[in-house]
């Protein structure tokens, strides 16, 4: 059994690649997601093997959202979609498969061979990604998309991945892997990314260890591991 | 000896008096080919006049007035004909009549006469196809000396006593037949070469100002934009030579070239009552610097005083004017005021014609556009999709779905070109709308509050769904949830307003891509062609929050009278 996803923003449309998916009778299928950020949080919590991904989705769209995922954990992707010829050539080669909406039966059964070959082989597929420009974030009944040149700081801690502004705090669902590799942001200590367009002082400190000072006065600690590494990147 | 002496120095204050009346205006009629009755009518003032004014500088001989009387008749005569010539020969002869002496019968009837026999000349001219010769000196001398010589005839004829009527004409035949000769070709000579002048100088000005209006087409090729208003201004102002040259749309200033350009600055909008008036009348103003002035609301430096505006237009709707400007230091002259009335009805057609060029291609644009909008992919193919998947649940439901999307599909066949009432684009949104309620099912409600009295307003077709579908692909489909469409139709402010309202506020939705269908500005285009320029489509967005289309129609005069 194949453990799917099913990521489309339509619910007649989830429903139906849910029952043709069903009915193939290879697939252990996860709740599915109608938007990006839901789908994020899902990926990066039950790791599916496979998703079906709409590339039309709001906000968020399906090529944006393969960039938003850990790259250890990148699941085969098939696209599935009403019309999107040109789009799709670009990414043919790179990605697993693409189905076009309305989904044949006879059309999903290449697909699940080409998928099963493609799970033996153990590879995890890997795609060139464009750095992201916004980072999604969840605010109370609402999502929000922040600039990264807005970003002062990002830290991890037991609740989650927090992504500091001057206005406040946000929480993301993208892992700080993920926003490590695929922003300018700068790691400077295991929990923490730093803008560094944001910096206002280095505060050196005992024990080879420092403090960021950011331009709203938010202080970002800086390991002792990473401050050398800040130093070269500034030049210093 | 000094009777010849006397009548050349009498002639000479006349051809000065000849002079200055080719320089003033009451010469003009003489300037054009064929002559108007009432030209006649200034020429039979103007000519017995110089008769009387013949005979008043006379000089008296033996009670009798050795004169130029002739000459006005005579020249009368040759130029506008033997009516002219007999009239202004009447004239003549009856104020010397009145001046009495044993000639005044004789003058009196042999005045007359040599009008006539002016009349007879001009007359035969004319018929045997040499108008252009009645200006030939030489012919005017000929036949005032043959004039002259019937004159002294007559009065040896009908003056009594005769002996003393021949003893006087012994004495004044000689001076007079040579001084009125004399006269009669300087003055015919005068006159022939101011003729000369006119026309050259009219014939230098037709070229030039042709040669001007043909540059000033091939600059307005493009339209009327910043860039063709400032080269055409340009050179308006160096041709005509006026103190400044300006062209405005209807809102403010597209250039602005001579004196005062430091502060009518392009961009700056417009300010002038006589530029509003102009505009808002559809009407020539002037301001002649004397009676009305020009004043310059910008800046009290501005030199300027006198304004000509005329309006540019496109058949009644103004788009906006050509201004022609002079310093208070100069007179606005009469050529340039013309010149620029001629310019701006040359351009208005050429307006006419370029606008009716862009509406050919507008509707091959919108025909294409629209060949791509009736298999628009997108909707047709996550429409299909739609339906595969209720048909396992609701077959009704499936089935309403296909007719809702043959209907559309029907109405989608029609012709760009055709007008439509709101209700059938109703009619066509809504199948579009219903399909799109069920693919985006709790994502998507519409809400239509249209006013029933304009149902049957005129609208192109294709007007609608366009805008509803910028408002679904480019707003709803958005929004993760909760998102409204409202269509309203509402009379507003003595007109129609159509608005189209999504709550997604993506602003950048009208940078559509040439698949998206018969664009914003595409419906903009059409309904102005339909309804002139001020209806039309206008686009308010609050980021994040509402994207709002509103068209704007004038209230129809079908609608008025139920109203």
């Amino acid at each position: 059994m194949i453990r799917a996803l099913i990521i489309d923003d339509e619910q007649h449309a989830r429903e139906e690649l849910q029952v043709l998916l069903e009915a193939s009778g290879e697939f252990e299928l996860l709740p599915p997601c109608a938007n990006a950020f839901d789908a994020i949080k899902v990926i990066n919590q039950q790791q599916p093997q496979v998703l079906f991904l709409d590339i039309e989705m709001p906000v968020v769209n399906g090529f944006q959202l393969l960039s938003m995922i850990d790259e250890e954990r990148m699941p085969q992707v098939v696209f599935v979609t009403a019309y999107d010829e040109f789009a799709l050539k670009a990414f043919e080669e790179k990605t697993l498969d693409y189905l076009l909406k309305p989904v044949e039966t006879e059309r999903l059964q290449q697909t699940i061979i080409k998928l099963q070959a493609s799970l033996q082989q153990g590879t995890t597929p890997y795609y060139e990604m464009p750095l992201l420009q916004r980072i999604p974030c969840r605010c109370v009944r609402r999502i929000k998309l922040i600039d990264v040149d807005e970003v002062e700081s990002i830290f991890s801690d037991t609740s989650g991945v927090h992504v500091h502004t001057a206005e406040g705090d946000n929480f993301t669902d993208l892992t700080l892997k993920v926003l490590e590799r695929r922003t300018s942001l700068f790691r400077c200590h295991k929990q923490y990314l730093v803008n560094l367009d944001q910096l206002d002082e280095i505060l050196l400190q005992e024990g080879g260890t420092a403090k960021i000072r950011c331009h709203s006065g938010q202080s970002v600690p800086v390991s002792r591991r990473h401050l050398r590494q800040l130093k070269e990147q500034l030049g210093l | 000896m000094n009777l010849i002496l006397d009548l050349l120095q009498q002639m000479s204050v006349f051809l000065v008096i000849a002079y200055i009346f080719t320089k003033s205006p009451a010469f003009r009629p003489l300037t054009s080919e064929t002559m108007h009755p009432r030209h006649k009518v200034l020429l039979y003032g103007i000519f017995s006049t110089f008769s009387i004014m013949g005979t008043y500088f006379g000089l008296p001989v033996q009670d009798a007035i050795a004169n130029t009387r002739a000459i006005g008749p005579v020249l009368a005569g040759i130029i506008g004909g033997p009516v002219l010539g007999i009239a202004t020969g009447l004239t003549g002869g009856i104020h010397r009549y009145f001046l009495g002496g044993f000639t005044a019968t004789a003058c009196g009837i042999s005045t007359t006469t040599e009008g006539l026999i002016g009349g007879l000349v001009g007359l035969a001219l004319l018929r045997a196809g040499k108008a252009e010769q009645r200006f030939n000196p030489w012919i005017a001398l000929v036949t005032i000396l043959c004039a002259e010589a019937v004159q002294m005839l007559i009065i040896v004829l009908v003056a009594k006593p005769t002996p003393d009527a021949i003893v006087l004409v012994q004495t004044i035949a000689a001076p007079m037949v040579l001084a009125n000769a004399a006269g009669a070709a300087l003055f015919m000579s005068i006159i022939r070469d101011q003729r000369r002048m006119y026309d050259h100088f009219g014939a230098l000005f037709s070229a030039k100002a042709f040669e001007l209006a043909e540059k000033v087409l091939e600059i307005l090729g493009p339209g009327l934009d910043r860039t063709t208003a400032a080269q055409m201004a340009h050179l308006i102002h160096s041709w005509t030579g006026v103190g400044a040259v300006a062209i405005t749309d209807r809102e403010q200033i597209l250039a602005f070239v001579g004196l005062g350009e430091d502060h009518h600055l392009p961009g700056t909008p417009i300010v002038s009552p006589l530029t509003q008036r102009a505009i808002e009348f559809n009407q020539t103003v002037f301001a002649n610097g004397v009676h009305e002035h020009f004043h310059c609301s910008l800046s009290s430096k501005c030199p300027l005083s006198s304004a000509l505006v005329v309006p540019l237009h496109i058949d009644n709707d103004v788009i906006g004017t050509i201004k022609l400007y002079e310093p208070r230091s100069k007179l606005f002259l009469n050529i340039n005021r013309s010149l620029g009335e001629g310019l701006a009805a040359l351009l208005s057609e050429q307006l006419v014609h370029s606008r009716y060029q862009e509406q050919k291609s507008l509707l091959t644009q919108s025909e294409l556009k629209l060949a791509q909008a009736q298999v628009n992919p997108h909707f047709l193919f996550n429409a299909l999709n739609t339906i595969v998947a209720v048909v396992r649940n609701d077959a009704d439901q499936a089935r309403d779905l296909l007719l809702h999307l043959s209907r559309f599909f029907r109405k989608n066949l029609k012709r760009a070109s055709d007008i439509t009432t709101l209700e059938e684009e109703l009619d066509h949104v809504r199948s579009y709308l219903y399909i799109e309620e069920v693919r985006f099912g709790d994502r998507l409600k519409v809400e239509m509050a249209i006013d029933p009295a304009l149902l049957l307003i005129k609208l192109p077709t294709f007007t609608l769904q366009p805008l509803i579908e910028n408002a679904i692909k480019h707003g709803i489909s958005q929004l993760l949830e909760h998102g409204l469409v409202t269509i309203s139709a509402q009379q507003h402010d003595g007109g129609i307003e159509i608005s189209i309202e999504d709550n997604a506020g993506a602003c950048d939705q009208n940078n559509e891509d040439e698949s998206d269908g018969l664009g914003m500005k595409i419906v903009d285009k059409r309904i102005k062609n339909l309804y002139g320029i001020a209806a039309g489509v206008r686009l308010d967005c609050d980021p994040g929050h509402t994207t709002c289309v509103t068209i704007r129609l004038p209230l129809q005069p079908s609608m008025e009278d139920s109203i």
